[in-house]
């Protein structure tokens, strides 16, 4: 049920916004049937108290509306940790741990369309309320293996993406070969951990530039 | 010496006085007293011998100090006689009165006369002293010897005789009253005296009944308390019926109060369902309540509403429950029906649907499909309103869905349940109360359609609607299944429900066959999934339709089932009979439009290929039956001069149409069979 991929096309000579309703129309033509909102967030945390010079490692706290009870933690590249909701309040309490950047708050907002199988989020990247990106996740619903069901979903995506469709991505090109390793929420985390990653160290969109 | 004479003479008299012997002969006593005639008797009898003695007992003198008694010694003979004499007076005669008289006359006389007599008188007076036991013992004999002489007299009956004393008659007539008056306060007596028994017996009875009735209330008390929870507030027995114990979450305290039945005759005979316990129950539980749904056609005016208040026949109580039992029982009942409807209410308007539900007095109004109406109705009737029972709608067929009444009590137990469950702790403390998959939700990164199917989504109300537009559609299958089968009889349409079946969702299979080739012809079986408002068919080839609630879709579904059926019966029938198929379709697009489906066509060629049989049948055109004979058999057509061979008459030419009305055959592919019989030629 969850194979995911998200990625950010590039807008020729438009804004967001209309890329984004291109989009919409392509997959509303595709035969997709709109079900609702999406939203994607990710914050900061900074480690205090590190004795040593080292940069501190930060901690990403992610939320997916798809599991809206769940909190989801994230070092880059590091142990992930899945919880409940109450996470973010155990995060306040660890204040003098933990310091939220609020200044690197960055979410995806976004439509959800369905077509038969497969489920398509189509959002826009922002930080600090200036648009950022556009980020597209395609879910295949009926297969959990993602090795096996890549092609079809590449296939998918061309036909709505044309060019802009993405190579397999790391995450799942790293789990063990012959294995059966399902892919699960974690992996769609550390996909949009990479994209917004990529969205922060950008710099600050100018209204009709081309990315 | 005369006076020795007379005192002689006089001593003649007195001889036995003066004979100092002690043995006298009364006879000679007696004798000279007696008659003459009794004298020579007595003369004769044997004489009477008297024997007088002294008392032996000796006077105590003393008594020593070790207990021997001195007796006083005895006076001798002498002594005693000296005692005696000395006792006798000497100066008196003593023979009778007249001779004591003339005794003591001449004794006075003779004392006169002879004053010199003093010496021999001396001497008599030594025996006077028993002069009067003389004439003591004298006068008995007498007396004895009159006495003997009466009874013999008497026994002779000659000269005496003996005569009973008459009774007085007056006496022997009063008795009678005195007797009734004595006996009658001897009965009183009597009856006085068994009454006071009764009365002591009655009051121990009564006491004792007192005690037993006592005893039956505790006895009592206990088996009320073995099945239903009491306390004890104050001096009163109060007792919970609500089912707030068991989860629920209405307000309705439930109590009732236990008292005692004092209201017993003891004199008059106890009832047999006379019971020492008596509860009271909340005056809004009285009575008994039932929750009747029912499906209807959608009333034309929504004017009379909240009407119903229909009763049916208390059910009666079991014959071993106690009076207070079936009365707790049916409190409870009217409980949690009331409970049930409240929450149906407060959902009814609360939830939000299409079609906003009627919530009107004691009924609630929903519909489930477009022209029908679901009612659900609180029928709550207290003891009171009995002639309510001989209501004017017993003649109406009774459409209380029985079933779904069930359900709804279910479903609310099930919701206490819920409330109750131990599912809920132990829990973390750091998170909230919720089922345990629920807490997993978070961790276990659940997506919406994991935690949707956690959570109860539907009410009360939602469920039960569903469950009755369930109901409603399932029979209305069933009906109009039942009506095509009645309807038509070629061909058969047979229909095999499941017994296992959810509230939601039933299955039926329909077998569309004729009668006697159902082996032969079996292309036509479909599987119809009854839902909640659609009906799913999947068919033997593989199709799944979906069907909408409406019974025609259904209708005209079957019927351009059948008719499909008989063009694959003929396939079939070829097949077996040795035709061949020439061409065959299900949806033909020729000929006349179909209002229901399409019609199907085949056509069959005989074995030797001279007939060929054409069949087009359609849902309402019907079946129509063509037979294309060899060109040699018909006889209207032209001769030609460009077929010259013979051979050319062979082929098949002209069509025939086949009156299949009047064929001979129960049902069409018997028909069918028939002509492609009639068409083989026999080798």
């Amino acid at each position: 049920m969850r194979c995911s991929v998200c990625q950010v096309p590039v807008a020729e000579g438009k804004s967001v916004q209309q890329t984004v309703d291109q989009l919409h129309k392509k997959l509303e033509q595709l035969g997709g049937v709109k079900q609702g909102s999406f939203f994607v967030d990710c914050e900061t945390y900074h480690t205090t108290g590190n004795a040593s010079g080292q940069p501190s490692k930060l901690l990403y706290v992610m939320h997916n509306s798809e599991t809206p009870l769940s909190c989801l933690a994230l070092y880059e590249g590091g142990p992930y940790l899945t919880a409940d909701a109450n996470f973010d309040v155990l995060m306040v309490k660890l204040k003098s741990h933990f310091q939220n950047a609020k200044g690197h708050k960055v979410e995806s907002r976004g439509a959800r369309y369905r077509y038969c199988d497969f489920l398509v989020k189509l959002g826009t990247v922002t930080m600090s309320s200036s648009a950022r990106g556009i980020s597209v996740e395609v879910e295949y619903c009926a297969c959990v293996v993602p090795g096996d069901c890549w092609n079809l979903m590449k296939e998918f995506m061309q036909s709505f993406l044309g060019s802009n469709a993405p190579e397999i991505p790391s995450v799942f090109t790293s789990k063990p070969e012959g294995l059966f390793a399902p892919a699960d929420c974690m992996d769609t985390m550390s996909q949009y951990l990479e994209l917004f990653s990529k969205v922060r160290k950008q710099q600050v969109l100018p209204g009709s530039s081309v990315r | 010496m005369s006076g020795e004479n007379t005192f002689s003479q006089h001593c003649s008299w007195n001889s036995v006085f003066l004979c100092f012997d002690l043995f006298f002969i009364v006879r000679m006593f007696v004798f000279q007293r007696l008659q003459p005639v009794n004298r020579s008797r007595m003369s004769g009898s044997p004489a009477v011998r008297v024997s007088i003695e002294s008392s032996c007992e000796r006077q105590v003198q003393e008594v020593s100090l070790d207990g021997v008694e001195t007796y006083v010694p005895p006076l001798s003979m002498s002594q005693n006689l000296a005692k005696l004499a000395q006792r006798i007076d000497f100066g008196q005669g003593s023979d009778s009165d007249e001779e004591d008289l003339n005794g003591e006359s001449r004794e006075s006389e003779w004392s006169k006369q002879n004053p010199d007599e003093e010496g021999p008188v001396k001497f008599q007076p030594c025996l006077w002293p028993w002069d009067s036991v003389r004439n003591n013992l004298r006068s008995a004999l007498t007396e004895m010897c009159v006495l003997h002489d009466v009874l013999s007299i008497v026994k002779e009956k000659k000269y005496m005789a003996l005569d009973p004393v008459s009774q007085d008659p007056t006496v022997a007539k009063a008795p009678q009253v005195f007797q009734l008056i004595s006996k009658k306060k001897s009965l009183a007596t009597a009856a006085q005296v068994l009454l006071k028994g009764a009365e002591k017996l009655s009051k121990s009875v009564a006491e004792s009944q007192e005690q037993r009735r006592q005893r039956d209330f505790n006895a009592e008390l206990l088996h009320l308390r073995s099945q239903w929870k009491l306390r004890k507030v104050g001096d009163k027995i109060l007792g919970d019926l609500s089912y707030r114990s068991a989860g629920s979450l209405f307000t309705h305290h439930g109590t009732f109060e236990v008292i005692k039945n004092t209201d017993i005759d003891l004199d008059k005979k106890i009832p047999d369902d006379y019971c020492p316990l008596n509860v009271q129950i909340p005056s809004d539980l009285e009575g008994s309540a039932y929750i009747k749904v029912s499906i209807q056609k959608q009333a034309p005016d929504i004017g009379d509403l909240g009407t119903v208040n229909l009763f049916r026949r208390q059910p009666k109580a079991r014959p071993g429950a106690q009076a207070w039992h079936s009365k707790l029982e049916a409190a409870q009942n009217v409980l949690l029906c009331k409970e049930i409807f409240a929450q149906l209410s407060r959902e009814a308007v609360q939830i939000k649907s299409h079609i906003p539900h009627i919530v009107v007095k004691n009924q609630i109004i929903s519909q489930p499909f477009p022209g029908l109406q679901l009612s659900i109705s609180l029928c709550h009737s207290s003891v009171e309103k009995k002639n309510q029972r001989t209501s004017p709608d017993k003649t109406k067929p009774d459409d209380h869905l029985y079933v779904l009444e069930h359900n709804l009590h279910q479903l609310i137990r099930e919701f206490h349940k819920q409330t109750l469950s131990s599912s809920v702790m132990p829990h973390p403390a750091s998170v909230p109360f919720g089922p345990k998959r629920l807490r997993l939700a978070g961790p276990m990164a659940y997506d919406k359609a994991e935690i949707s199917s956690l959570q109860p989504s539907d009410g009360l109300l939602e469920k039960i609607i569903k469950q009755a537009k369930h109901i409603f559609l399932r029979s209305r299958t069933a009906r109009t299944i039942d009506c095509l089968a009645s309807r038509i009889e070629d061909p058969q349409i047979q229909a095999h429900w499941s017994n296992i079946n959810d509230v939601y969702e039933s299955s039926v299979k329909v077998l569309i066959t004729s009668q006697g080739y159902e082996q032969i012809c079996k292309s036509i079986q479909l599987q119809l999934n009854i839902g909640v408002e659609q009906i799913r068919v999947v068919h033997r080839d593989g199709r799944v339709i979906t069907l909408s609630h409406q019974e025609q879709e259904l209708q005209d579904f079957l019927l351009s089932q059948m008719s499909q059926h008989q063009v694959h019966a003929v396939q079939q029938l070829a097949k077996v009979m040795g035709w061949h198929v020439l061409s065959f379709s299900n949806h033909v697009g020729l000929g006349a439009i179909e209002s229901i489906g399409n019609a199907s066509a085949i056509t069959v060629a005989s074995p030797n290929g001279e007939y060929a049989i054409s069949v087009r049948n359609g849902p309402e055109s019907g079946c129509k039956v063509l037979v294309q004979f060899p060109r040699c058999q018909a006889k209207d057509l032209p001769k030609s001069d460009v077929l010259q061979d013979g051979k050319w008459s062979h082929l098949r030419g002209p069509y025939k149409e086949v009156h299949w009305s009047r064929m001979e055959g129960r049902n069409f592919v018997y028909k069918m069979e028939l002509l492609m019989a009639a068409l083989t030629p026999c080798p």
